[in-house]
């Protein structure tokens, strides 16, 4: 039965094993032999399509990194205010990982793992983020504001926390205590209490938030 | 060899911001005249292909000169 799919739906069978068991179990937690019992096939087929466990797990992380093109959108759609083009940033991940919330427990497993190139990976993702708050804040926050420098470095991180723990809550909590609110309404509520949390009140920012080139 | 008429350094961002600052920049292009980026993030070769095609700038050139990214846009008409 098994040898009746072609050479790439194979390979795509065994990715998407890879995903949930590795989201499961996380990279430690699974070996190849169950992987390749997962999807029926030996490991010896298994390791014609990948070389290693490594291989197949950076195939997985490979797949999630499609969503650059939806960035793009939100800066060519949504303007360039500072808090547009955030909220539209923390839609599309918003979206992202309720599609397909595998890539956060991923993302979870790898942080107690600690393996350096997979929290690369991750961190790189939360990159666009933190940059792109501390180069916008860098812009416009008021400079008499006490404590600029430090809020401006640790703001990044704190919107961080707020979308990852929403995130936990919307994709992982058995209740989803979120589930009046539609991905868009939690993006501009996360947005706004972050704004008021450094000290900036929306009407404030749009006198003069807009980033420049 | 200088053929731009504006330049933008968006080494070490992560997308979006390098998209971000080029939109910002080419907004203060007249129409024909072009802007330079340099990137040094990989995904930068998609976005600014994606991006391109999106706002109809040309993107008259993009490559890779010594381990970093470069494009050359044309402001649209």
């Amino acid at each position: 039965m098994s040898h009746r799919l072609s050479g790439p739906e194979r390979r795509e069978s065994i990715l998407s094993a890879a995903q949930g068991l590795f989201a499961s179990k996380g990279f430690y937690g699974v070996s190849v032999d169950e992987i390749a019992r997962a999807v029926n096939v030996s490991p010896a087929i298994l390791y014609r399509h990948f070389a290693s466990k490594q291989a197949l797990y950076d195939a997985v992380l490979e797949k999630f990194s499609g969503q650059r093109q939806s960035y793009v959108d939100t800066i060519v759609n949504y303007g360039t205010r500072f808090e547009d083009a955030l909220a539209g940033m923390t839609q599309v991940y918003l979206s992202n990982i309720a599609e397909n919330p595998d890539i956060l427990k991923i993302e979870l497993h790898s942080l107690l793992e600690g393996n350096p190139a997979t929290l690369a990976f991750f961190q790189n993702r939360w990159k666009s983020f933190t940059d792109y708050i501390e180069f916008g804040l860098n812009e416009y926050l008021p400079y008499d504001i006490p404590h600029r420098e430090r809020t401006i470095l640790s703001a990044g991180l704190m919107f961080q926390g707020m979308l990852r723990e929403t995130l936990i809550q919307k994709c992982l909590q058995p209740q989803d205590r979120l589930v009046d609110l539609s991905l868009h309404e939690i993006s501009q509520e996360l947005v706004t209490l972050f704004l008021r949390s450094i000290g900036i009140n929306k009407t404030q920012l749009s006198r003069k938030a807009t980033i420049t080139g | 060899m200088s053929n731009f008429d504006s330049e933008l350094d968006a080494s070490g961002l992560n997308c979006p911001l390098p998209i971000l600052r080029a939109k910002k920049a080419i907004s203060a292009l007249e129409a024909g005249q072009t802007l330079r980026i340099i990137a040094t993030d990989p995904g930068s070769v998609k976005d600014f292909e994606a991006f391109c095609k999106q706002t109809g700038n040309e993107l008259v050139s993009s490559g890779e000169e010594d381990g970093k990214f470069a494009f050359l846009i044309k402001k649209a008409a």
